[in-house]
């Protein structure tokens, strides 16, 4: 076993090597179309704290509002908090604007990538405390090597920042259960999360049932005497992390989310009606789009299970048998860090099972499970390394046998999953496992295909090269029209290919038009059709050989 | 650090000297080694461009005006049309159904069938490269009259219908469109239609966005000589459903009712006249 520095060492080369992956994959991904409003707005957030720094203005409640809010349900994108948009705007704003080293687009991505760097180091982390370094390599490799997760990674948006602050929080409530005076870092970190994203408020339905069992197996609850003692002996396990979580949790998101200086209640009810009342955006599932609830209660079962990789789902399901394996085992005190882990992914999962909470982005809404997968597959895959290389000790006993065995176990898990990325990248979102048949094997199946207009990006090129070479080309950009201008500022498209503006009057202005393929999305074919006359697009750009945007050019008269 | 309470655990469970101890393991590594290798066979699965060049190629060597083309599974129907869609008029595109359709070539990859060629045997039939290209023949259904070419001697009892390509079902339709008020029917007569011995039409719900806005069904129902002959109603799911009617061949005032009990239900449907 490596000493204590060098297991440090491993972590945090995990760790950059998990941004340095992200962020070359980023480069191919196209611009997701709530990124761009969330990157406009972080660029706005970040002016202000400057601003504020700089002495240009002061703390006021017009000021607050100009820069974070107004009177609209979504002025300044208020209806997500800060945390993450206010990361992406100084990244921006520092790495473009001021150091030049890095394009809008890619400072302003550079926190998720690093956010997902620190998740990669918590689990590795958690992982190294509990069961050990072969363990923790692995899980933070697996981790890293999941298609879907490393490309949210890549995007500055909240997903991938809340999976690493949900499990963050976790770890820290889980140290905090060890008696320690000040667990002040998982009130902080859950405020962080809920800064982030407002799934974080799920978060405490796992972690209260955890701690209700860890505190009903205590000595003190055990030694009670009485419902009123037992209660007061549950709550005063270990109420500093109660506490922690109560008090600094609101004040955390308080402080780094100015929109609530001014006015909190009203701003924080706004925020979560918002949420509570969100429209049904259109979601293809097993061959039929859902856009109204009651959806089926395993949509998110479904699609994690053709999401993830199968080598890693076959290790969890060994590892998740290790776990039940031992736990009878358990002595009173002991803190149950699988039930905590298989909790948290039940808060995250849990409520896209109920059939009426708004599923439009898939796996990304409930992320937070993904390091309970991969901590469990690194369990199980090194548990059954070790039970084969046991065996073959029986035959030849030699370490370098059992650690070759370690290895090849650990390293087949993990190529398997990187055979899985290397397929998926650019688009993952049109990426399913082979479980499905991949990318082709999802679309037979019916599962959704894209969402967020990202892929346009790919057929950039292709609309330059028919962009006229006089004058200006109007292009009906489809779900890229958000999007647009920043491809232009990134030099990915010419100045004189226009956005021709929305729906039937930009296509009828415009020589090119483009269909982003998602089922509820075939309507804008048959508005091209008509415009255009024809339903032969002049190019199709596929992931795997699967459509995901057509091209369409006006025929000459 | 106060994980010593797990440590060790790992190693005690796996120091069991079964042979059943080592089937996890080797489970894990087949697994793997299948994922890496059908990962690359999946992502390869679709045919690429030459294979579709040359499948269009032996489309349009047989192809005569009029033929129908489809593509299977759906969801490879812009590659399709990138290919073959000079042969394919919107009208073509947007039919009815394929009734009137003697010729079909259907181009298919993955085993898959066109809905449009279900229940017929191919003529001709050849795979290569991983598209197999068939052609059906079959005896047409003779169109009489269609409603879609006599908007202009429809007479509505309110507003008029539009003619339309929609979104219906998720796939392109020509239709009548209409939106009857709230629960006040919608009476649209067709005078003297030339009628064969059948009369088939289609109706559905335009719009996604409407359909998921407002859930309730639209209806529609077909009058001959102040008799209801066929009726159909069209839920936000249904898609495109089907109605037929029996019907004596010769001139009559055909009337479709269509009801709504919500506003903006979009109610498009299509029909025609079949000897």
């Amino acid at each position: 076993m490596p000493g204590r520095a060098a297991r440090r060492l491993i972590g945090w080369a995990l760790a950059v090597v998990t941004v340095v992956v992200v962020m070359v994959n980023q480069r191919e991904v196209g611009i997701a179309r709530d990124e761009v409003v969330y990157i406009q707005s972080g660029e706005h957030y970040a002016d202000w704290w400057i601003g504020l720094a700089a002495f240009r203005h002061g703390i006021s409640q017009a000021s607050v509002s100009q820069g974070f809010g107004g009177p609209g349900a979504t002025d300044n994108n208020r209806e997500h908090p800060a945390l993450m948009k206010t990361l992406f705007g100084l990244s921006e704003r520092l790495l473009h604007g001021t150091l030049g080293v890095a394009s809008e687009l890619a400072a302003a991505r550079l926190p998720s990538a690093i956010a997902h760097g620190v998740a990669v180091l918590l689990v590795y982390g958690m992982v190294l405390e509990l069961w050990g370094l072969a363990e923790a390599i692995l899980a933070a490799l697996l981790l890293l090597a999941l298609p879907r997760a490393l490309f949210h990674a890549g995007l500055a948006c909240f997903d991938a920042p809340t999976m690493t602050l949900w499990f963050a929080t976790v770890f820290a409530y889980w140290r905090g259960l060890d008696g320690r005076r000040w667990p002040w870092q998982v009130g902080v970190l859950w405020g962080l999360a809920l800064a982030t994203k407002h799934t974080a408020l799920l978060l405490p339905f796992g972690l209260a049932a955890h701690y209700f069992h860890v505190a009903w197996r205590s000595d003190e609850v055990r030694g009670a005497r009485g419902a009123v003692a037992t209660v007061r002996a549950m709550i005063g396990y270990r109420w500093r992390v109660i506490a922690s979580l109560a008090v600094l949790g609101p004040v955390t998101l308080y402080v780094v989310w100015p929109w609530l200086w001014f006015d909190p209640v009203h701003h924080v009810r706004d925020w979560l009606a918002f949420h509570t009342n969100h429209v049904h955006y259109n979601y293809e599932y097993l061959g039929r789009n859902w856009n109204a609830p009651r959806f089926p209660w395993h949509v998110a079962l479904v699609t994690t299970l053709l999401t993830v990789p199968v080598a890693t789902l076959a290790a969890a399901v060994v590892g998740a048998g290790v776990w039940l394996g031992r736990r009878h085992r358990r002595g009173p005190g002991e803190r149950s860090p699988e039930l905590l882990l298989a909790l948290s992914a039940a808060a995250s999962i849990g409520p896209f099972l109920l059939g009426t909470t708004p599923i439009f982005g898939a796996e990304k809404h409930w992320m937070p499970v993904l390091p309970t997968i991969c901590i469990a597959a690194a369990v199980g895959a090194v548990w059954a390394a070790r039970a084969l290389a046991g065996h073959a000790a029986a035959v030849i006993r030699h370490r370098v046998i059992e650690t070759l065995v370690l290895v090849g176990v650990a390293g087949c898990v993990v190529l398997a999953s990187a055979s899985e990325v290397s397929v998926a990248e650019p688009y993952a979102l049109t990426w399913y496992n082979t479980l499905a048949g991949g990318a082709p094997g999802g679309a037979d199946l019916g599962m959704n295909r894209q969402f967020w207009g990202v892929a346009a990006r790919g057929v950039l090129a292709r609309l330059s090269a028919e962009a006229s070479p006089t004058g200006t080309t109007y292009v009906y950009t489809h779900d890229a029209s958000p999007a647009w201008g920043s491809y232009q500022r990134l030099g990915l498209i010419p100045a004189a290919l226009a956005d021709a503006g929305w729906e039937q009057a930009g296509i009828d202005r415009s020589q090119l038009a483009i269909v982003i393929h998602e089922r509820h999305f075939n309507r804008h074919d048959y508005l091209i059709w008509r415009s255009y006359g024809t339903v032969a697009p002049i190019y199709v750009l596929g992931a795997a050989g699967v459509p995901i945007v057509s091209v369409y050019r006006r025929p000459r008269p | 650090m106060n994980g010593g309470e797990l440590r060790g655990s790992v190693p005690a469970l796996s120091s069991r000297r079964s042979p059943i101890a080592v089937v996890p393991a080797l489970l894990l590594v087949v697994i793997s080694l299948w994922e890496v290798c059908a990962a690359r066979r999946d992502a390869n699965s679709v045919p690429g461009e030459a294979a579709w060049h040359a499948a269009a190629a032996r489309v349009r060597e047989g192809y005569r005006p009029g033929d129908l083309i489809v593509f299977a599974p759906d969801w490879v129907d812009p590659i399709g049309r990138m290919q073959l869609g000079d042969l394919i008029p919107i009208e073509m595109a947007a039919r009815m159904d394929a009734a009137r359709y003697g010729r079909i070539w259907e181009v298919a990859i993955r085993g898959a069938r066109s809905p449009d060629t279900a229940g017929l045997a191919p003529v001709a039939s050849e795979e290569q490269d991983g598209i197999a290209v068939r052609r059906y023949e079959r005896a047409p259904a003779i169109v009489v009259s269609d409603v879609l070419d006599r908007l202009t001697s429809a007479i509505s009892e309110g507003a008029r219908p539009t003619l339309e390509l929609a979104e219906v079902g998720f796939a392109p339709h020509r239709c009548l469109q209409i939106s009857p008020a709230r629960g006040t029917p919608l009476r649209i007569r067709f005078p003297q239609l030339p009628l064969g011995r059948e009369l088939v039409g289609y109706v559905g719900i335009a719009d996604v966005f409407t359909r998921r806005d407002v859930r309730s069904p639209g209806r529609l129902e077909v009058e001959i000589a102040g008799k209801v002959v066929a009726s159909a109603e069209a839920g936000v799911d249904d898609g495109w459903v089907r109605f037929a009617a029996a019907t004596q061949p010769g001139a009559a005032d055909v009337v479709f009712v269509a009801r709504a009990s919500d506003a903006n239900r979009r109610i498009c449907f299509a029909a025609e006249a079949r000897q």
